[in-house]
């Protein structure tokens, strides 16, 4: 019952500035902040980009918060830098904020890929396509994991089983990724032999 | 594709739109119905003049759920190779002509949250049918059609009749031009541009849609070229093991076509990349008129589009 080689699985590469954008828009989650900062370093030569350009962060750790990320994308030169307390009130100004946006957008996203997928499947909704998006994966590999059966979202999964929050089925994660629910799949673990499980382990640290 | 493929029509009206653009309306002679198409296609016209053949990519320009004709507009160029004269000058009402299936290299982005259509002139045509698939559907759109002067705005009451204030005329003779850097500085966020007029709008709107941060994939453009009239060069088919002499007033293809080989084709203007074939050896300089290959393939040396490109040589070798 292995589960490797499977296409859907979506690969990243490092950040990097676009010159070929007019307008810019960095999104990123906790340790996304260092990627980001890294492109806004790239365009310290572009003052007019840098003023095209728009941050919006979410820190989550408590740790993180406060003054000090808004204070470390300011000194890098962005004018408008928003600091989000949720991932869903950023991913809500996200939305608002493409559907106010002009051709010519360059979005840059990082993070972990749980939060990268709901990005995506945001900027998709605007038909983004892969010229204009760029996306690092950084910080937790911890997945969403969809049920095929009840149609829950089980968050934050770092093991290869996981017992869906909807219908309590034990589920295989799966590497069978879909883009439109930004989750991966997760189908019942135990369908032959109801308690049969593999070993449980962590996997996606 | 071979002339086996091609399907006879009768042209049933013919109408003079602007001073040099006809429109024509062609019919199946065997009263059935033609291909289905969508918006934004063309099909070659199959012209038997006195001296030889000629072949021609038109855009189809009726609508796509009227399949008893399909509609051309013709512009006659002032220098043709004869293609555009024939059908201004020889073809009636009744005139036979043949024509291959539709084939669309232009057509519209199925996930566009917008369309902006460019229009210079006889480009209008591709339009006229994309338009038809355009009307009454949630995706908004709007047209930029220039041309020289009011009498050479070819269709503008068909178009205005129903569009009404998404089409948008500009005529040079009242200094009325696109601001194409406002018009692509600012369109939401998955708008895609087709374009399509003389060959200096085209890379205008391109070049425009760059610098504004556009991607190429939102960017859609045509523009068949008509084969140029060059220097007579010889050429030698390898596998065929026959030579072809090309004259200056006929195209590579048209000629080695005439010798009796097939090579693919769906545009015969440079654009499918369908009639593509491998240079093997060249004693001289190719002359690309192609839309198809990038630099680096241009600069290899190793392949032509033989339905627009020549050669200034003294012997071409091709894989055919
Ligand atoms: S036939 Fe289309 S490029 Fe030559």
């Amino acid at each position: 019952m292995l589960v490797t080689g499977i296409k859907s699985k979506p690969v990243y590469a490092p950040l990097r500035y676009d010159a070929g954008g007019r307008y810019h828009v960095m999104l990123g989650q906790e340790v996304g902040e260092a990627p980001l900062l890294r492109v806004l370093g790239d365009m310290s030569g572009s003052p007019e980009a840098l003023a095209r350009t728009r941050v919006l962060y979410v820190p989550l750790r408590a740790a993180a918060a406060g003054a000090a990320p808004a204070a470390a994308f300011g000194g890098a030169g962005v004018a408008d830098v928003r600091i989000f307390g949720t991932t869903a009130a950023l991913l809500e100004a996200f939305r608002d904020l493409l559907g106010r946006a002009l051709m010519g957008t360059r979005l840059y996203v990082a993070g972990p890929e749980s939060f990268i997928g709901l990005a995506m499947k945001i900027a998709l909704e605007f038909n983004l396509n892969k010229d204009e998006i760029r996306a690092e994966e950084c910080g937790t590999r911890a997945r969403r994991v969809y049920c095929i059966h009840c149609r829950t979202t089980t968050e934050n999964v770092r093991t290869n089983i996981v017992t869906c929050g909807g219908c309590t089925r034990s589920l295989l994660v799966r590497d069978h990724y879909s883009r439109r629910l930004a989750a991966y799949m997760g189908v019942m673990a135990d369908a032959e032999v109801p308690g049969e499980l593999p070993p449980i382990r962590e996997v996606f640290a | 594709m071979t002339e086996a493929a091609t399907i006879e029509v009768e042209v049933t009206a013919i109408d003079q739109v602007t001073p040099l653009i006809k429109h024509f309306r062609l019919a199946p002679v065997d009263g059935g119905t033609l291909p289905a198409f969508s918006g934004g296609s063309h099909i070659i016209v199959v012209m038997h003049g006195a001296a030889r053949a000629h072949r021609n990519p038109y855009s189809v320009l009726s609508p796509p759920n009227r399949l008893d004709a399909y509609e051309i507009g013709v512009r006659r160029m002032e220098e043709s190779r004869g293609g555009s004269h024939f059908m201004h000058d020889s073809v009636r009402v009744g005139s036979r002509l043949q024509i291959a299936h539709p084939v669309n290299l232009f057509g519209l982005d199925k996930i566009a949250r917008k369309h902006v259509l460019i229009a210079g002139g006889i480009g209008i045509t591709p339009f006229l049918a994309m338009l038809e698939d355009l009307y009454g559907g949630p995706v908004p759109y709007e047209l930029h059609y220039s041309v020289r002067s009011p009498e050479h705005a070819a269709f503008l009451v068909r178009l205005r009749r129903r569009e009404g204030g998404r089409v948008h005329l500009y005529c040079d003779s009242e200094q009325q031009a696109i601001d194409f850097e406002a018009l692509l500085g600012n369109q939401p966020l998955g708008t895609h541009v087709y374009v399509c007029g003389p060959g200096g709008m085209i890379s205008r709107v391109a070049a425009v849609a760059k610098d504004c941060g556009w991607p190429d994939s939102h960017i859609h453009w045509e523009q068949f070229s008509a084969p140029p009239v060059g220097d007579a060069f010889e050429v030698f088919l390898a596998r065929s093991r026959i030579s072809v002499h090309v004259p200056p007033d006929q195209s590579l293809l048209e000629s080695i076509e005439a010798a009796g080989v097939e090579v693919p084709y769906l545009c015969r203007g440079g654009v499918c990349g369908f009639c593509q074939t491998r240079v093997l050896e060249v004693d001289g300089e190719l002359l690309h008129n192609d839309h198809f290959l990038s630099e680096a393939e241009r600069a290899s040396g190793k392949t032509i589009m033989p339905c627009v490109s020549r050669a200034r040589c003294r012997s071409l070798l091709l894989d055919l």
